[in-house]
């Protein structure tokens, strides 16, 4: 038995190592021609686009939208407080929406993916969030910093 | 539509919770028909049922692993089997088996005469005999199951080249009086040979072996397929005269080493498991015993794990075939030319405790 064999667990553990689980269906899946194994391989990169557009919204176009409805907000309610809550209220909201949304699209990505012919065991919505997450992060510290921070100040204009 | 959905569906995952319940239902419905199913028993086997001891498997074990590329070296267990037996080394031969000594044996000392055998006996001897270019005369045991000292004398005639017999008797495990034995070697013409297959002997408390000190012309041949649970190993020695029979008999190039190192083990340190198996062997048997008192059937009183049983009603044939039906196997007396009987290889208590109601069924 080779030593990569997830079979040969070195009687750690009781069946299998963790995470080698194969996929169980509930009938042997009949998979599509070559054709439509190729257009489900687009749909999905379609879906994962979407997956990643939408968990790119959460890091900007979110939260500085719902910064504009709480300075509304503030504006006509004279209510700093009452701008901050419906920001931070609606950041979360759509936040979890957006989450249920992408879990959604993520579970057609597994399923296009292994109608398109491949073993997909799991989705990349953990993965597509934590990027995206660093992806603005580092955006947002470089306008923070550098372009709106205190860079300007070091500059030879001022 | 639906039919759109479906398709994309089928490739969708079962939940844990609905694979543990998966596994739940298969586990059971198994559970199910494993109390359904009757195991099969398989008591046609002679060899021992158990494993061999720890330390035979460990000898042979070290043996293959030292020096498989150097020819192995005999000495060692010829001394320690001429020791157990208290015979000079040059009388002692190892071979792959009582069987192909026995073969071996024949073919140097029975073509073209007549080899007198106690009858039923191992199996394959009239055979050997056959191929040896000899022909086997069948003496019929006697009344108690045992190989009949006096008629084997009586069937020795000027033709004869040999006489064989086994001690205790397969397939009946009934042995013969040793004193009938001794006088057996002492009168027979010394022209003929006399063959005992002791395969059995280590279950039975008097040991053949000594015959070879009261006559020349005696081979007694041991096998470490029953006593010493080494069917897998072909091992067995014998003990003769210092001589061309024993130098014949033996392979050309001998035994593998692990074959031989386990036999040294054997011959040395393994009296304790032997003494363990023939206690183990008597238990079953005087369970047996125990178990069809007060029915017709019944079976030569002997030592070892082999019974020749035999019912007043009942063939060999029916009683083999009502076992078979109970997934009971066991080997019919036809195969010895004997259909009244049956021979059964004794396990353990749970395997007679089946055998024994699968028989109170039939009668």
């Amino acid at each position: 038995m080779p030593r990569n064999d997830p079979t040969d667990t070195g009687g750690l553990f009781i069946g299998r190592r963790p995470g080698t689980a194969p996929l169980h269906y509930r009938a042997a899946p009949e998979t599509g021609g070559e054709g439509r194994r190729r257009a489900d391989a687009t749909l999905a990169a379609l879906v994962l686009a979407a997956e990643t557009v939408l968990c790119l919204s959460l890091w900007g176009p979110q939260p500085a939208g719902w910064l504009w409805i709480g300075s509304q907000v503030d504006y006509w309610t004279k209510s700093v407080t009452a701008g901050i809550a419906v920001a931070f209220a609606g950041m979360i909201g759509t936040l979890m929406f957006t989450l249920a949304i992408a879990s959604r699209l993520d579970r057609l990505w597994r399923l296009l993916r292994r109608a398109a012919g491949h073993d997909q065991r799991e989705g990349m919505l953990g993965r597509i969030f934590a990027v995206t997450a660093v992806v603005a992060g580092g955006i947002f510290l470089f306008w923070f910093v550098i372009i709106q921070g205190p860079g300007p100040t070091f500059s030879s204009t001022h | 539509m639906r039919r759109f959905i479906d398709y994309y569906r089928q490739f969708d995952e079962m939940t844990p919770e609905e694979i543990s319940a998966d596994l739940r239902a298969r586990r059971d419905e198994e559970r199910a028909r494993q109390l359904e199913e009757v195991p099969s028993l398989d008591l046609a086997s002679g060899a021992w049922p158990g494993p061999p001891h720890a330390e035979a498997v460990n000898a042979a074990t070290f043996a293959l692993r030292r020096a498989l590329n150097a020819y192995p070296d005999p000495s060692r267990a010829v001394a320690a089997i001429a020791q157990r037996h208290g015979v000079d080394a040059d009388r002692v031969a190892t071979g792959h088996g009582a069987g192909d000594l026995l073969r071996a044996a024949l073919a140097a000392v029975a073509p073209g005469g007549e080899v007198a055998v106690a009858w039923p006996a191992w199996g394959p001897i009239p055979r050997l005999v056959h191929e040896a270019g000899g022909t086997p005369v069948p003496v019929p045991l006697g009344a108690d199951g045992a190989p009949d000292a006096a008629a084997l004398l009586a069937a020795a005639t000027p033709v004869t080249r040999a006489v064989v017999l086994c001690t205790p008797n397969d397939p009946t495990g009934a042995a013969t009086d040793p004193t009938a034995l001794a006088r057996l070697a002492a009168e027979l013409p010394e022209p003929v040979w006399l063959i005992v297959d002791a395969a059995l002997a280590p279950f039975a408390p008097d040991d053949p072996s000594t015959l070879v000190e009261a006559r020349q012309r005696v081979l007694v041949v041991h096998s470490a397929s029953k006593a010493h649970a080494l069917a897998g190993l072909r091992a067995g020695y014998a003990l003769g005269p210092a001589g061309s029979l024993i130098e014949r008999i033996a392979p050309v190039e001998g035994l593998a080493s692990p074959a031989l190192a386990a036999l040294a083990w054997a011959a040395s340190a393994g009296d304790a498991a032997v003494e363990r198996r023939r206690a183990h062997a008597n238990a079953e048997r005087e369970r047996l015993a125990r178990e069809l008192e007060d029915t017709p059937l019944s079976f030569p009183a002997g030592h070892g794990h082999l019974v020749w049983l035999g019912s007043e009603r009942h063939d060999g044939r029916t009683l083999a075939g009502h076992l078979a039906a109970r997934r009971i196997a066991v080997m019919p007396g036809a195969a010895w030319g004997d259909d009244a009987r049956i021979r059964i290889a004794l396990r353990d208590a749970a395997a007679t405790e089946r055998l024994a109601a699968a028989l109170r069924e039939l009668d």
